[in-house]
């Protein structure tokens, strides 16, 4: 009946096209492999030329601890590290909740309609608006309007808008993975939106928000465009005031309206002065910057592991 | 006249029909018993729109019988689960549905449709056709519907687990592991964990959405048997796709096909000697 | 709902089709090896055929084999397709008939072993011609009463299956007559006692055979129309048959 497939099918060598397709794989195999060594080299080349470079000041304990300096050997990144800090928490403290909030909204709440396509088409475009530009709204929306001058608040909240898309988009995505038998599971139960998510939507999303949250925070540590434009300092020979104080109520907020400088400014100060020394206390600087970037990607990293693990 | 068949007079459904005297017939449409006993619902005329304006029901009447099991057949997309999920208004977590017709709870004469969503949930309760624990203890699970409506006396709660996992037959499996996690158990395992989640808060109606369908065969009979003990304590709705399981444990069964009920009957005439030409198709597997 | 003769043809698995024919078909021959076997018998019996007799008794062996084979076919039937209304009903009936087919066999059997019994030790024949009358004529009856009943079985004829009902009923009247008219004559002349029972059981036997064929049509009943007629009221059958 079908002696024609069969002649065909006959005349084909198993053992050749097994041979084709093996040799397709290697060949694919192999081009990955030369690529992604590329890659890793010209990171671990890079590192490895920064830390070298940096070396003597690295090991200097005073590098930590003290504050900028005229003389290359003697400047610190004291200021810079501890101002990259408090940025930063004003940064999370504004963005983590202000996207969670609009990306739950957006995802769960929100009704689907041209309404809710407007912002979600601006979410993702906001993602994708140049840093600087940020910087210009900062400086001219918080400075300039509101007067509040180059401050801790103001870098913070600047890089927090930076950062918010990327964090709305993160809850969105993490939400949507969270697969739909849960959420009837809970609504079938009889829970309210409410319930459904703050009992089982939010707890599960829960790893994929945090770990959204940290890319975005680890994007805004690195950035130094808004931060220049608003007008930050590189040279800072103090710190702002602490948190905490012996004093009753024991906390303050003085500290938002500081004066201050991040890391990736004092490394900007530092490179362009004319002394080779400063580029030593620079590369170091960089060496400190590239590993708290990293250790935040490997929180996050380990955040996801232990949340597939349970 | 009976208090049932003025029941049914009320409603417009026709007099109440024995198998016994009627012929069946090639030529017959729809067929429904009447059946004896007391009902928990009746199902008036109900139609159902997705968002999308795809009518999925079409004027489906049936009654539910109080403490006994019903079960929906019929093949792939008649609108079986559709149907059943028009029980707890799953349908409205989606935009757009529309219904049409009535869900009577009996005998308080509510009609489903018209109440709030979330109060028939909390009074309809629903095992899916995946098992869908929550990624927490075994424990927190059983407790889960409990905690929704805001019960949290530890003495309540610890009494409420160990009588529903009892009636779901899995008490003796993990009662020494109530604090490890539910999907750390076996798929067989976490479905009757679901079904004791749903027993916790004494549904008046259960729904079970093809509950064995990702089961393998010895789970699926350790359901089917959990089912059978439920009967005549809990109203209990099933839709499967396997006929041998609805004969095997339901007391009624209803065979749906492209959104019409075609044949409400016992399950023991139904698939001994259906009435409509073709309830007889279906289930021996002719050409429809 | 009331199933018709192609309806076990149309499955979406040609297989089951198949087995199902088969099983129907394997039925019929039986029916028809064991309708033949009557015949046989009572011919034997008029013309005192040893031979004819001996052949009517080794048929039954077939008969026995084949029984057996349609018991495997249904319960792999049962075990394989789980069979639901119609081919249910079709299945279970075939399995009851089964076993009223053979017993209709075994009592041909009997009849034939009476070929035998008409003789005496030393070859004479010792049977008066009283009773022959009735048993050639309850035979005719009862024969054509196996081959409606197996008739309605291929056709599906409930209404055949009626009349099979209703001829046992004359089946049972004519042999009560036939028993009385026999009693007479051995109360007449005792020494007619040993060929009037020999008769008598032949008697007895065509009359458990138009009880066969009366079970055989009513499992045709309950085959095609769902409702089980044993054991009730003839107006009820004939409600259940009615069109």
């Amino acid at each position: 009946m079908n002696t024609l497939s069969e002649n065909v099918l006959s005349g084909i060598d198993y053992a050749s096209i097994s041979r084709k397709n093996r040799s397709r794989d290697i060949i694919f195999a192999s081009l990955g492999i030369f690529v992604l060594f590329i890659a890793i080299t010209t990171l671990v080349a890079l590192f490895l030329d920064l830390a070298m470079r940096g070396a003597p000041r690295l090991a200097d304990p005073d590098f930590y601890t003290s504050f900028p300096s005229r003389r290359p050997l003697d400047a610190g990144i004291l200021s810079a590290w501890v101002g990259t800090i408090m940025v930063m928490v004003v940064t999370a403290v504004v963005a983590v909740p202000l996207g969670v909030a609009a990306g739950l909204y957006l995802e769960e709440y929100a009704k689907k309609n041209w309404f809710t396509d407007v912002i979600e088409i601006n979410v993702s475009n906001l993602a994708g608006v140049p840093s600087i530009v940020y910087g210009l709204l900062a400086l001219g929306l918080f400075v300039q309007t509101f007067g509040m001058g180059e401050t801790v608040l103001v870098a913070g909240l600047v890089l927090a808008l930076l950062i918010l898309p990327i964090i709305i988009v993160s809850t969105r995505e993490a939400i949507r993975s969270i697969p739909s038998e849960l959420r009837e599971a809970a609504y079938g139960l009889g829970a309210n939106q409410w319930q459904t998510m703050s009992m089982y939507i939010i707890p599960a999303a829960k790893p994929g928000i945090i770990t959204g949250a940290i890319v975005g925070l680890s994007r805004a540590i690195g950035e130094t465009a808004p931060i220049i434009t608003i007008g930050a300092l590189s040279f800072i020979a103090f710190l702002p005031q602490s948190p905490i104080t012996g004093d009753f109520p024991f906390i303050s907020f003085e500290w938002l309206n500081s004066g201050f400088t991040v890391m990736p400014i004092q490394m900007f100060g530092w490179v362009s002065r004319p002394q080779a020394d400063f580029q030593i206390t620079a590369a170091a600087a960089g060496v400190v910057l590239i590993i708290m970037t990293l250790a935040m990607n490997a929180l996050a990293i380990y955040i996801r592991y232990r949340a597939r693990k349970s | 006249m009976s208090a049932n068949e003025m029941a049914t007079n009320r409603i417009g459904q026709p007099a109440r029909m024995r198998a016994q005297s009627e012929r069946p017939s090639e030529t017959r449409e729809h067929w429904y018993l009447e059946p004896e006993g007391t009902l928990r619902a009746r199902v008036s005329n109900l139609k159902f729109w997705y968002g999308d304006g795809t009518q999925a029901i079409d004027d489906v009447s049936m009654p539910l019988v109080d403490k006994q099991v019903t079960a929906l057949i019929g093949p792939s997309g008649c609108g079986k689960s559709t149907f059943l999920r028009c029980f707890n208004r799953m349908h409205d977590l989606y935009q757009g549905v529309k219904y049409s017709g009535s869900i009577k709870l009996l005998p308080e004469d509510e009609n489903l449709i018209d109440l709030d969503p979330n109060i028939v949930r909390m009074r309809v309760g629903m095992v899916f056709q995946k098992p869908n624990p929550f990624p927490k203890s075994i424990y927190e699970n059983v407790i889960a519907g409990l905690k929704i409506r805001g019960i949290s006396k530890r003495g309540v709660l610890d009494e409420i687990v160990e009588t529903s996992l009892r009636q779901a037959a899995l008490w003796d499996e993990v009662k020494d592991r109530l604090d490890q996690p539910a999907l750390s158990m076996s798929g067989g395992q976490q479905q009757r964990l679901c079904i004791a989640r749903a027993l916790a808060v004494q549904p008046e109606i259960l729904l079970l959405d093809e509950p064995t369908s990702a089961l393998d065969p010895i789970a699926t009979a350790k359901i089917e048997d959990l089912i059978n003990q439920l009967s005549g304590k809990v109203t209990v709705l099933i839709v499967t796709h396997n006929m041998q399981q609805a004969a095997r444990i339901s007391n009624y069964t209803s065979y749906m096909y492209l959104g019409k009920l075609i044949e409400y009957n016992e399950t023991d005439s139904l698939f001994t000697r259906p009435m409509c030409q073709r309830t007889e198709d279906y289930i021996t597997g002719r050409f429809g | 709902m009331s199933t018709s003769r192609e309806d076990h043809l149309h499955h979406i698995s040609q297989q089951f089709n198949s087995d199902l024919s088969k099983l129907r078909t394997n039925f019929l021959t039986m029916g028809g090896m064991v309708e033949n076997q009557i015949v046989k018998a009572m011919e034997a019996l008029e013309n005192h055929d040893y031979e004819l007799a001996e052949e009517t008794r080794l048929k039954d062996k077939e008969v026995d084999q084949l029984e057996i084979l349609i018991d495997e076919e249904a319960s792999r039937i049962f075990a394989k397709r789980q069979p639901a209304a119609s081919d249910l009903r079709l299945v279970i009936s075939v399995l009851k008939m089964v076993s009223d087919l053979e017993r209709i066999g075994d009592e041909a059997k009997k009849i034939a072993k009476f070929v035998f019994s008409d003789f005496d030790e030393s070859g004479n024949l010792v049977s008066t011609p009283r009773g022959y009358v009735e048993a050639r004529y309850i035979a005719k009856h009862v024969t054509s009463m196996v081959r409606d009943a197996l008739d309605s079985f291929s056709r599906f004829d409930t209404q055949m299956a009626l009349r099979v009902m209703k001829e046992d009923k004359r089946v049972d009247e004519e042999y009560k007559v036939a028993a009385r008219s026999l009693a007479t004559v051995m109360m007449e002349d005792p020494r007619n006692i040993t060929s009037c029972l020999s008769i008598m059981w032949v008697l007895r036997a065509l009359e458990r055979i138009g009880d066969h064929a009366c079970n055989v049509a009513e499992h045709v009943i309950y085959m095609v129309e769902g409702q089980d007629v044993r054991h009730t009221p003839m107006d009820k059958a004939e409600k259940v048959v009615r069109r």
